[in-house]
């Protein structure tokens, strides 16, 4: 049940000022997203239409500690087919972003795994200019699964190696400094 | 034709296969690529949701390019993508190319640059029949079914080349080398890649999908245009198969790496050997299928006849 005096009337305002989130208030909720979401097809729990219906009612809670926001794989079908031009995918990374704010401040828990390879993957190209594959992967399998998860991709890993396609140390540009002036000014 | 190239970290590691067989078919089509000096990665699936953080580190990818004064060409559809939301928000997002363009020192050129995938200069400006002529073999005996995946279309406001819904500019690629393309409802539905590393049951789900329905139609390979595709399909297989407890065992091939056989270019040039699934039996079966089909069809044939009289 959803109690009024639990809404968050300014969570659309919120999102609608995040980069990407602009639009979010023209959803008129016709589940144009939903119907064809691959990820729908494969878990029907999985529901775009219900995480912008919450959003806009001001379910905040709700919406940022569920596991479903961080379900969406990209694929830009439901921003290509929306009547509203609410482009979802851009409307999921502005909540997404959210999240990782509240998360980081200790006011929500995040449960599922893909904020943090994301993370220890932004965090090399800040370093480095070029993700560092090895690097990263090994990490965050590290993080996520323990030793045994490193050791359960060790003969993929191998594999690459030996067809020349992975690398041991990380490549760094010349340009850091550019990069890292992106950084600081995005995060202005 | 010479234009500026954009390999992006997966051509210079797990997709180093794209990266030397579009060299190889370049050559051969008549397109000088120039690599862009000291690029960085545009920020990938990672990014993709962190808008302005993807956009601020592929728009700096712009510029490298825009310093030898080129069009800037991208095999991966990933980074064509962020490069090319990046290349619009530099020219209609006023606030924020100041924020950029403060940070690299530098001017953005907002007119005459254009950002294109590799598929579309392939197709649209070398062309499918000016590529024929260069053909030297036909590939009859493949049965290809075309991936196009997710961003290589889509969102059509940033790819423009083709119908977002039903594309066929690959499909025609493929009928021009004399193979044959099989009709593929999930040619653009989603192989689960931004999914691999925190929902791996997912992404094996949805890839497992685009094998289901290749199977069914009787193919004996993908093409793709995108290393994160190729990832799935190609270097997961294995462990799809594991963990779904099946036999797959369909090679994936680039379509540079296609349309490079049909060229009559080596097999080493091509690196047909990096593929994680070997695609051998197939290269072999070029020009062979045909034969064994009608030994196996005539005496059944003459059979049925001879009983008929």
């Amino acid at each position: 049940m959803i109690k009024s005096s639990e809404l968050d009337p300014n969570f659309k305002y919120e999102i609608a000022n995040e980069p990407g989130g602009e639009n979010i208030k023209r959803c008129f909720n016709c589940t144009g997203c939903t119907v064809g979401c691959p990820v729908t097809e494969i878990d029907t729990g999985y529901n775009p239409r219900k995480i912008l219906r919450k959003a806009l009612l001001g379910m905040r809670n709700e919406v940022l500690t569920d596991d479903s926001l961080w379900l969406c794989a990209s694929c830009y079908l439901c921003y290509e087919r929306c009547p509203q031009d609410v482009k979802i995918t851009e409307v999921m990374g502005a909540i997404r972003a959210i999240a990782q704010r509240d998360a980081k401040a200790g006011k929500i828990k995040i449960t599922n795994p893909k904020h943090k390879f994301d993370s220890l993957f932004i965090n090399s190209v800040k370093s480095n200019g070029k993700w560092y594959e090895a690097g990263v992967s090994g990490m965050f399998m590290f993080m996520t699964k323990g030793l045994g998860g490193v050791i359960g991709y060790a003969p993929m890993g191998l594999e690459l190696f030996k067809k020349g396609k992975l690398s041991i140390l990380p490549h760094r540009i010349k340009g850091t400094k550019e990069i890292q002036n992106i950084f600081k000014e995005i995060e202005k | 034709m010479k234009l500026a190239y954009y390999p992006g970290c997966t051509l210079h590691g797990t997709a180093r296969e794209y990266d030397a067989s579009t060299k190889a078919v370049s050559k051969v089509a008549g397109i000088e690529l120039v690599e862009i000096p000291d690029w960085n990665c545009c920020g990938a699936l990672e990014a993709i949701f962190d808008k302005e953080l993807s956009m601020g580190l592929s728009a700096r990818n712009n510029m490298q390019a825009q310093k030898i004064g080129l069009d800037l060409v991208i095999p991966c559809s990933i980074c064509s993508h962020n490069l090319g939301r990046a290349d619009t928000a530099m020219r209609t997002d006023e606030s924020f190319r100041v924020k950029i363009e403060k940070a690299l020192g530098n001017k953005y050129k907002q007119n005459g640059f254009k950002i294109k995938h590799l598929l579309d200069v392939m197709v649209n400006d070398v062309g499918v029949e000016a590529l024929a002529q260069k053909f030297k073999k036909t590939l009859k005996g493949i049965k290809a079914v075309p991936y196009y995946g997710c961003l290589l279309v889509r969102p059509s406001e940033i790819s423009k080349f083709d119908n977002p819904e039903n594309p066929t500019s690959l499909d025609n690629l493929i009928k021009a080398t004399g193979a044959e393309c099989l009709p593929y409802m999930q040619k653009t539905k989603c192989c689960g890649g931004n999914l691999l590393m925190s929902n791996q049951d997912y992404s094996f789900k949805l890839t497992r999908k685009l094998f289901d329905e290749a199977k069914a139609r009787g193919a004996n390979c993908i093409v793709v245009a995108c290393p994160m595709c190729h990832m799935l399909l190609d270097g997961q297989q294995t462990m799809i198969e594991k963990a779904h407890n099946t036999k797959i065992d369909i090679p994936i091939l680039y379509f540079t790496q296609l349309i490079g056989l049909a060229m009559g270019l080596d097999e080493k040039e091509l690196e047909l050997d990096k593929n994680m699934v070997s695609p051998a039996k197939l290269i072999e079966s070029i020009g062979k299928e045909e034969k064994k089909v009608e030994i196996k069809v005539e005496p059944k044939v003459e059979k049925e006849a001879e009983a008929a009289q």
